[in-house]
């Protein structure tokens, strides 16, 4: 064999070994270091007001207790990111991102368990936003440093002008969509703006998170828990199939849904609603400096969804701090989740008009009220206390998320499809996700 | 031929026979080539950073494949089991089907126009080469751009751009990428706007390289414009067709960005392809031997496609 062949096979081989010698389990034992600086990820547009929001967190931080934190805002496939690092065996030391993922990072080992002794503002968390971080064992997984609940949001001018009140159920809802759908409610003499604005595209399963805000007030539900940590897919009951059909209608009878919406990510429909395209949007807290400035404080309203079939839940979020694994300074990630959720580092994630990291508090010693006058934010933290509903804790939520997505934003873009035969298919379909977890209880 | 390479012939020319064979033979080798190390030296750069960036990634994907990933605790060995599962899959069957349907769409497509725009451009003139760089554009805009451009013109009312356009011709409005009707094409048609323009300067490149006698020849014989095209530039394009066809088929089965960036597979699945289907069990469900699994596959897929040209080419030349 020529010495130039040899290479290649040495090459090849080397490759192989690398390859072998990285296949093995990492991130635990990891010699400790407390003047390691902490690498932070957020989940945050880079050189928004969020990044400027954690760096100041940060710096407090810093300043209170002399450990060293670099803040990296990544929005963009955060997740993917995370998975890339992850599979380079070579985490960041802190993630800020969606309580949904305390699942998915328990299960694939990115995180550590939280020792709520060592974290001594803890007792201070509200149970709601503390039982959201923890995992079905009833071990805390997360630490919350932030909540949210969605309210419905109106363009007042659009409502007075048409005279209609603001609606209390929804036929008043679909009424109102309605109106502003035909009765062209900016005056431009086109009839180019829709009742609702929602996002349905399958990315990230936005359909899905969109969708829950009807689903659950309907009385339906993606999953059932049966009993022992075990789950039934619940996307053919009567309730869910009813909370399908009235929310398709909407796009397929009633056409109140705005146009290219089964595409539109969140950015895109955000812009659709300040561009004053769509006259109602249900959604969390953090939009409101946005809008404000894009639309004017006196142009919408901020009120609790109209009563369902059987309630006015609405999707609650959270935002979390994860402690991941394989950091060399864990007495720093405890001492920055303590110092978060503090009653001084919640004032601190909720100063500001604009760049605030901290929607509703999660510390019971923090009065909204006081903290931010706008009562638009008290009806978000009532909205929140009253109806807030979480998505269970299961070992992977993303799937059950995407697998409804693609469901829900299949059925609104194509009204030919069968509704009940479509449902079918999709409990079929988290039924394989729940038993691929080990949490079926067929 | 240098002089340094005429000379060994020169001096062993007065030897005898039996001394004479090996002696130029090794010189001439030594002189030429220098030591059998020193392409090595000069490959070395750009081999270290295929081996780590591009070799070491393959290669641990293939391993990927055969594992329950779970990097920070432990991976899990699972034999077949994850190309049991993709091959399994229905979803994978329809993304595989789409992704053939939109690789033959987007390479036949941008064939055809791309040759169109080469004939129509061919040429010395000074306006043809500014027409020539406007039409190449679409290939040096990023495709993000390129995508967030052709969503826009996607609007599915009847302000939408090309729906206005539509409703000139008494037309649509159509959904575009929003309906799964239609969404297959328009990804289509998107893919052919951007790949055609670099389809177009390939055939240009190989115009230039067609004998002009052959048109005059042709032209001499009363043949017409079609005839010339199918019996001198067609034929003179067979190496072209064969290299165009190649990669624009990779292209076509690699298709990702364009596809996440309009439709994210949707709606309802109707433009899920290979690599979008791939990334959503990899990365987005934290699913990486199966996404490993798949992208094995569809490396092999790619991989038997180009070999099954080479031969087929190899044949025809022979």
């Amino acid at each position: 064999m020529r010495k130039s062949r040899w290479i290649g096979v040495g090459l090849t081989v080397s490759a192989l070994v690398l390859s072998g010698c990285s296949a093995g389990p990492a991130g635990t034992n990891v010699a400790q270091d407390t003047k390691a600086p902490l690498e932070l990820w957020t989940r945050t547009t880079p050189g928004g007001a969020g990044e400027q929001a954690t760096k100041r967190l940060a710096e407090a931080f810093e300043k209170a207790s002399g450990f060293k934190v670099q803040v990296t805002a990544i929005f963009d496939d955060f997740e993917t990111k995370l998975a890339q690092r992850a599979a380079q065996r070579d985490l960041p030391d802190i993630v800020m991102n969606d309580v949904t993922q305390v699942g998915t990072l328990k299960s694939q080992g990115l995180v550590r368990e939280i020792e709520q002794g060592k974290i001594k503002h803890a007792a201070e968390l509200t149970e709601q936003a503390l039982k959201s971080n923890q995992t079905p064992d009833g071990k805390l997984y997360g630490l919350p440093y932030s909540a949210q609940a969605s309210a419905l949001l109106i363009r007042k001018d659009w409502r007075e002008k048409l005279g209609k009140s603001v609606p209390q159920s929804w036929p008043e809802l679909v009424d109102l969509a309605k109106a502003f759908t035909t009765g062209d409610p900016d005056g431009n003499g086109k009839n180019d703006t829709a009742g609702l604005n929602a996002t349905l595209s399958t990315k990230r399963g936005y359909a899905s998170w969109y969708f829950s805000n009807f689903l659950w007030a309907a009385g339906g539900d993606f999953i059932t828990e049966a009993g022992g940590g075990k789950y039934k897919p619940s996307m053919s009951t009567p309730e869910s199939a009813a909370a399908v059909q009235w929310f398709r209608d909407l796009g397929c009878k009633d056409n109140v849904i705005q146009p290219g919406s089964v595409t539109m990510p969140t950015p895109a429909t955000n812009e659709t609603f300040e561009a004053g395209k769509a006259g109602m949007y249900v959604v969390g807290p953090y939009l409101l400096p946005r809008f404000d400035k894009a639309l004017g404080k006196d142009k919408y309203e901020v009120v609790p969804m109209p009563k369902g079939a059987k309630n006015a839940d609405v999707l609650a979020e959270g935002l979390s701090i994860y402690m991941m694994a394989g950091s060399p300074n864990q007495a720093g990630q405890d001492a920055f989740g303590d110092f978060a959720i503090s009653a001084d580092g919640q004032k601190i994630g909720m100063e500001g008009e604009t760049a605030f990291i901290v929607q509703l508090p999660v510390n019971k010693n923090v009065d909204i009220a006081q903290v931010r006058p706008d009562p638009r934010w008290k009806t978000y933290a009532e909205i929140y206390a009253k109806s807030g509903h979480y998505a269970p804790s299961i070992p992977n939520w993303t799937p059950v998320r995407q697998d409804t997505a693609d469901t829900v934003s299949a059925l609104i873009a194509d009204c030919k499809l069968d509704t009940k035969a479509e449902l079918a298919k999709l409990d079929t379909k988290l039924t394989a996700t729940l038993q691929q977890q080990g949490i079926s209880a067929s | 031929m240098t002089v340094d390479h005429a000379k060994p012939a020169a001096v062993g020319a007065d030897r005898p026979a039996t001394e004479r064979a090996p002696a130029p033979k090794a010189r001439r080798r030594s002189d030429r080539d220098g030591k059998w190390w020193t392409p090595w030296l000069f490959l070395a750069p750009a081999l270290i950073l295929f081996v780590y960036f591009k070799f070491i990634p393959m290669i641990t994907a293939v391993t990927m494949s055969f594992q329950d990933v779970q990097p920070y605790l432990g991976n899990q060995w699972v034999g077949g089991q994850n190309y049991g599962t993709v091959l399994g899959d229905e979803a994978f069957h329809s993304a595989i089907w789409h992704t053939v349907i939109i690789a033959v769409g987007q390479t036949v497509g941008s064939m055809v126009i791309g040759l169109a725009l080469a004939l129509l451009m061919e040429g010395q003139s000074k306006r043809l080469k500014f027409l020539r760089s406007a039409a190449f554009l679409p290939v040096v805009v990023p495709i993000a751009v390129v995508a967030e451009l052709w969503r826009i013109m996607y609007h599915p009312t009847e302000d939408g751009m090309l729906n206005s356009i539509l409703g000139l011709a008494g037309l649509g409005p159509s959904g575009f990428i929003n309906d799964p009707d239609t969404s297959m094409v328009s990804v289509i048609v998107t893919g052919i706007w951007r790949g055609a323009p670099y389809d177009m300067m390939i055939f240009l490149a190989g115009l230039a390289g067609i004998d002009r006698g052959l048109y005059e020849a042709a032209t001499v014989d009363g043949a017409s414009r079609w005839r010339k095209i199918l019996h001198v530039t067609l034929p003179g394009l067979r190496s072209v067709f064969s290299i165009l066809f190649v990669l624009a088929a990779i292209r076509g089965l690699r298709v990702f960005t364009e596809v996440f960036l309009l439709t994210n597979g949707g709606p309802n699945g109707s433009t899920e392809v290979a690599m979008t289907l791939i990334y959503k069990l990899g990365l987005e469900q934290n699913r990486l031997g199966v996404g490993a699994a798949g992208a094995v596959l569809l490396f092999l897929a790619t991989l038997v496609l180009t070999l099954f040209v080479q031969v087929l080419r190899r044949r025809r030349d022979a």
